[in-house]
């Protein structure tokens, strides 16, 4: 039996119009009280899965459990114990901070006059005090991402979902916004669910981590376990021309364990990176071929969403998640405007 | 569910004070018509007798053209409580798509707010705007006649408690069904172009199959026959029998208030299918 403040997927699948398969049988558990990070490139199924687990989609099959209760049984209750941070923004920017504190805690069921005081509360912990009766469509953006969470506060679930929260927001606005996380994490316990495309994020910031690829889990655990699943330091080798080929002068190095070619770039993989470089230069000179460039990179989350998936984590087709806040900020303005 | 209720109901008042264009071009509107329009169409059918026809005449044919009503003016102001009843809740379901646009419909969808505390504190609010400017109307119609050089609104029935609660009924009525049909279509389309072309395609022929603005004399028979249906015309007649009397009308204003139910019944009912399958709490 799951305990409260867990979440269970088990399974999950989701099925859009009969022929777009999002999700291909997701499973995992986060226990409360963890920090659970859930990586994926776009289109990867990340948003859909947090829709099935916070009542917001119905699974085609698979079961969600959230703080012990079947989403698909008893949705209502499980919006009453969880918190939803959407990529988006989604407080009205026609009212203040306070007036959508109190309303959102209204639709909570909560009374007007305890309403008033979490509204207070809330805008004191979020340090929005000064701003709080301006309108929502005044705020900076870090003021709005952290109306955002109050906003997804207001009921004091058990669990918090975020879905891309720190998307659009500058480096001092991220760090403020995670500060605000681990604060109440320690103070309340909570268990977090976040999708993110700042890895740094969420290396520094969850116990672990699933990297999620065409609608399933390719990897999970620790980030440091993660990291060692790539293995030794990883030396990209840019050549000043495509031919000939020096995959197999650079396989003959010692200490190589793999190589991947893209054009002119030899992604190479091998135990030491310092003692690589100098007999890799010296390789690829001797094979009549210039080199370009020579980077080194300890293994970092992007190495392990390179392995992975495949792909670069920014390497994305179409426009990235940010692009499309950008865009939608940018109509609101608009539409604000003209109105 | 009332706390929820409550709590989107004050959303949307504090959405419409802190939106006065809004407020303006809403009166706007039927100002114009009232001091343009119904000014210049005032048209009067008795001008065309022949000189010495006794002015009994004269009044029994302005009487039988415009339903009791003493002058063009007069019955169009009425009139015009049916259309505005109609134009006002022509936004309430452009609001419901601009919310989902920017993200704040999902965010009460995201609430366990129920269904009917989501619908119904847009329909109050929705129906409010029309209930206060068919009053604005009215009033206005009413002040013109005091208005040296301009035509205005007479009374010529006394009007009794009972009278006025019909009046204030059945705007409620039309209104509430107007921004029920509306709400619904905000909620069933996520476009606003589709949106504006499905209202488009209603509000015309919902308004001009109406006697809201045609002198009744001056309908064809047929119009007249499908003009009783409808559900401006039902509004507006119970609005002129109990400003201009009842004697030319085949139905007393409690008949006609009955058709209204009826309208608002089977629009509230479809609509309540539609949008809980709609808003399902699992998409």
């Amino acid at each position: 039996m799951p305990e409260g403040g867990s979440i269970v997927a088990k399974e999950l699948v989701k099925v859009y119009g009969g022929k777009v398969r999002a999700v291909e049988g997701v499973s995992f558990e986060v226990p409360p009280g963890e920090i659970f990070g859930f990586l994926g490139p776009n289109g990867a199924g990340k948003t859909t899965t947090v829709s099935m687990l916070s009542a917001g989609l119905r699974p085609t099959s698979g079961q969600a459990i959230v703080d012990g209760i079947e989403v698909g049984r008893d949705p209502e209750a499980v919006k009453r114990r969880i918190g939803v941070i959407f990529q988006e923004a989604t407080a009205d920017g026609d009212l203040s901070g306070r007036e959508n504190l109190e309303i959102a805690a209204g639709c909570y069921g909560i009374s007007r006059s305890e309403s008033r005081l979490r509204a207070k509360e809330l805008i004191d912990q979020m340090q929005l005090a000064d701003a709080a009766d301006r309108l929502a469509k005044t705020y900076s953006g870090g003021m709005r991402r952290r109306l955002e969470l109050a906003v997804g506060l207001v009921h004091r679930p058990r669990i918090l979902f975020l879905d891309e929260p720190t998307l659009g927001l500058d480096p001092q606005g991220r760090a403020g916004f995670w500060s605000f996380i681990q604060k109440l994490r320690q103070e309340n316990g909570m268990t977090v669910f976040v999708t993110t495309h700042y890895l740094d994020e969420a290396d520094g910031m969850c116990e672990r981590i699933a990297i999620i690829d065409h609608g399933k889990i390719v990897i999970l655990g620790t980030p440091t376990e993660l990291k060692d699943k790539v293995g030794g330091d990883v030396v990209t080798i840019k050549t000043s021309s495509e031919t000939p080929d020096v995959t197999n002068v650079l396989k003959a190095i010692p200490g190589v364990s793999s190589i991947q070619r893209k054009e002119t770039a030899y992604r190479v993989k091998c135990a030491n990176g310092e003692t690589f470089v100098p007999l890799a230069v010296g390789s690829v000179t001797k094979a009549g071929v210039g080199v370009a460039g020579v980077t080194v990179k300890r293994p970092s989350l992007d190495e392990v969403f390179l392995e992975f998936t495949g792909r670069e984590f920014r390497e994305e087709e179409g426009p990235t998640a940010t692009d499309r806040a950008v865009m939608m900020g940018r109509v609101r303005d608009n539409f604000a405007r003209r109105r | 569910m009332l706390r929820e209720f409550a709590a989107l109901t004050r959303r949307e008042f504090l959405k419409l004070a802190r939106n006065p264009q809004a407020i303006f071009t809403s009166l706007f509107l039927p100002l114009v018509y009232l001091l343009l329009f119904g000014q210049g169409f005032n048209i009067n059918p008795a001008q065309y007798l022949p000189p010495g026809t006794p002015a009994s005449v004269g009044l029994a044919i302005v009487h039988s053209y415009f339903r009791g009503a003493p002058n063009y003016y007069s019955y169009f102001s009425a009139g015009m409580v049916g259309f505005v009843a109609l134009t006002a809740t022509l936004f309430i379901g452009a609001n419901v798509i601009f919310d989902k646009l920017f993200g704040i419909f999902k965010r009460t969808r995201g609430t366990p707010a129920p269904t009917a505390a989501v619908f119904g504190s847009r329909l109050v609010a929705g129906a409010a705007q029309p209930l206060a400017l068919a009053f604005f109307v009215l009033g206005l119609a009413v002040l013109f006649k005091h208005i040296p050089g301009l035509n205005g609104l007479d009374v010529t029935a006394s009007v009794t408690a009972l009278g006025a609660g019909e009046v204030v009924l059945a705007i409620l009525l039309l209104a509430l069904m107007f921004a029920t049909l509306f709400l619904t279509i905000g909620i069933l389309l996520d476009v606003p172009q589709t949106y504006f072309a499905a209202v488009n395609l209603l509000n015309l022929p919902v308004l001009l199959t109406s006697d809201a603005l045609y002198p009744w004399g001056s309908m064809p028979a047929w119009m007249q026959n499908v003009s009783q249906y409808n559900p401006v015309s039902l509004a507006v007649n119970v609005i002129r029998e109990t400003l201009f009397g009842s004697s030319l009308y085949p139905y007393s204003a409690g008949v006609y208030l009955l058709g209204l139910f009826a309208w608002s019944a089977v629009l509230i009912g479809i609509a309540l299918v539609l949008v809980r399958r709609a808003l399902r709490p699992l998409e």
